[in-house]
């Protein structure tokens, strides 16, 4: 077992009396791709938030690369290398293509000359190349997806966090944004993978997590999380006694 | 190639033309020092508003700083322009700094009204205090500047045009720069931006900083041009709003549009105010003079300039929603 890049230790997050997430822990070992699913509103898009210093964490910690991380912005967190994407896609839209990932590369540069090639092979890397000019606003959403992984790869990430980076998406575009994710992986990045679509996790994932109503329930091998019956009665629905 | 030749001619002609108009016509200069300053105020608002995206309605206090610093420096220590224009930039850099630094931290409108808010505080302080000259302004009788003629319009033309050159060579390094990036991503989705690694709070700050400097620095050129300030001419947000309308009309977040805006509003506004079109009306027999429409225009007409900006806003918004700029854009 080689040693993890992400620790989650008992992560709680509350709104009010809501309890989103409910002292989740869970670690993820350099260089793998590690899933995160569960039913709608089981607290997933939540981590995420707490992750990347998005909303504060009501109690625990987060440790990226041996270092705590609980109370960093999301602008600091990104530029220790761990860096997400969006659910819903958030393009710069009325800046081009290209532009949209200078803004990322610029992450790790501060030259316009250098950002712009480090941009373009990115887009060269997606199959995005055809679109440099186009506006991203003006993107299908297939496409979008495509743009706001380039973007993130453009910042160089340790671990990218991919929130549902196939929603939406047809079949071949599914296919093609994994054989993506498997290609980064051999680069050297590790990564954290919230999926809806349980065919699209189990083929790529090595480890799953399973979240439900924001506590952990489940943490295994792709085969154990199908054959769990606590995973299967989530995703089913309750009262389901077979 | 071919709009580097346009904008070299008509650099050229703006550099030549108080030779071209002569002494002898200073309105004319004055219409033209008038749209340098609202090229250049809107050129530097555009910094913060167009490209940040973050809209300023408080840019008057910056004017304001330079235009107050400069005069009571020279009127009361009898100080260098160049020392006052200096400290105006202090003065105005504090401000910006001061609001950024509380504001910033927060998302939407409250930059907004909080520009608002500290530009008000500003202009109703230097209405009581006693040093600012209060409700009756400061009044310089003459100001020296290395044997330069004051009195004369020339040097102000070409301060003006000296500073909207400054402005819009900040404005197209910028763009061109990771700041302009950062500041154009934060403008388009703060999330994403800050995901991204942008600290939203720097930058806009950093643009802020800019923007402000650039226009304390027109306010000290128009406190020497003028030699006459009050709040209600360097402080009004009738000022900050002719700002940003200026830009909106232009094209807001574009190198050129602000100046395209205050090519067309300042003589139209000029030309209201003095009445010219009631007048043009009448010379040409459209309207009488003594007749009831004549009258009407007469007595109205020169007020009417602050509706046909608005008016002009409306058929912008809803039409050329990327100014007048953006319809050629579209042409092209």
């Amino acid at each position: 077992m080689s040693e993890p890049i992400l620790k989650i230790n008992k992560v709680s997050k509350h709104f009010g009396g809501n309890i989103a997430v409910s002292d989740v822990t869970f670690a993820v070992e350099k260089n793998r791709i590690f899933g995160l699913i569960g039913p709608n509103g089981a607290g997933k898009t939540t981590l995420f938030n707490c992750m990347t210093g998005f909303v504060p964490i009501t109690s625990g910690e987060v440790i990226f690369n041996y270092r705590k991380i609980n109370n960093l912005r999301p602008d600091a967190v990104c530029r220790i290398g761990m860096v997400r994407t969006w659910q819903r896609v958030k393009p710069l839209s009325s800046l081009s293509v290209l532009d949209n990932v200078m803004v990322g590369a610029f992450a790790i540069t501060g030259s316009a000359g250098a950002a712009r090639k480090i941009a373009v092979e990115k887009l060269a890397q997606v199959g995005l190349s055809d679109y440099s000019a186009k506006l991203a606003g003006s993107l299908s959403i297939g496409l979008k997806k495509k743009l706001e992984l380039a973007r993130v790869l453009a910042t160089r990430p340790k671990m990218l966090l991919l929130d549902e980076i196939c929603g939406g998406l047809n079949h071949t575009e599914t296919a093609s944004i994994l054989q993506l994710i498997r290609d980064v992986r051999e680069e050297g990045t590790t990564i954290l993978f919230i999926e809806h679509d349980m065919k699209a996790v189990t083929s790529i994932c090595e480890r799953i997590v399973v979240l439900n109503s924001g506590v952990k329930l489940a943490e295994g091998t792709p085969s154990e999380i199908t054959s769990n019956p606590e995973v299967i009665a989530a995703y089913l629905g309750g009262g389901f006694d077979a | 190639m071919k709009q580097a030749l346009i904008i070299a001619l008509f650099a050229l002609f703006t550099a030549l033309l108080p030779l071209i108009i002569g002494e002898e016509n200073p309105y004319i200069i004055g219409i033209m020092i008038s749209v340098l300053m609202m090229a250049a105020l809107s050129s530097a608002w555009n910094i913060i508003g167009g490209f940040a995206g973050q809209f300023s309605f408080g840019h008057a206090a910056y004017f304001g700083a330079g235009a107050y610093t400069t005069l009571i420096l020279i009127s009361s220590f009898e100080l260098n322009p160049l020392i006052g224009a200096a400290a105006g930039m202090v003065v105005a850099a504090l401000i910006a700094l001061v609001t950024g630094s509380i504001v910033f931290g927060l998302r939407g409108h409250y930059f907004a009204l909080a520009s608002i808010a500290v530009a008000e505080i500003i202009r109703l302080s230097v209405l009581n205090f006693e040093f600012t000259g209060g409700a009756q302004g400061i009044l310089l009788a003459n100001v020296t500047l290395w044997g330069l003629d004051l009195n004369s319009k020339n040097p102000f033309y070409y301060g003006m045009l000296l500073l909207l050159i400054v402005t819009l060579t900040v404005t197209e390094y910028l763009r061109k720069s990771k700041t302009g990036y950062y500041l154009q991503a934060i403008r388009e989705d703060q999330d994403a931006a800050s995901s991204l690694g942008i600290n939203l709070a720097l930058y806009k700050n950093r643009a802020l900083l800019i923007s402000a400097l650039l226009t304390s620095i027109a306010g000290s050129l128009y406190a020497l041009y003028i030699r006459f300030i009050d709040t209600s001419a360097v402080l009004d947000l009738r000022l900050s709003i002719e700002i940003i309308l200026t830009a909106i009309i232009g094209g807001v977040g574009t190198l050129w549009g602000p100046v395209l805006g205050a090519l067309l509003l300042v003589p139209l506004a000029e030309a209201l105010r003095s009445n010219m079109i009631g007048d043009a009306l009448v010379k040409f027999g459209l309207v009488s003079e003594t007749s009831s429409v004549g009258i009407f225009l007469n007595e109205n007409l020169a007020h009417a300039h602050v509706l046909v900006y608005g008016i002009i806003t409306v058929l912008c918004i809803l039409y050329l929603p990327k100014g007048i700029l953006g319809l050629f854009r579209r042409v092209k």
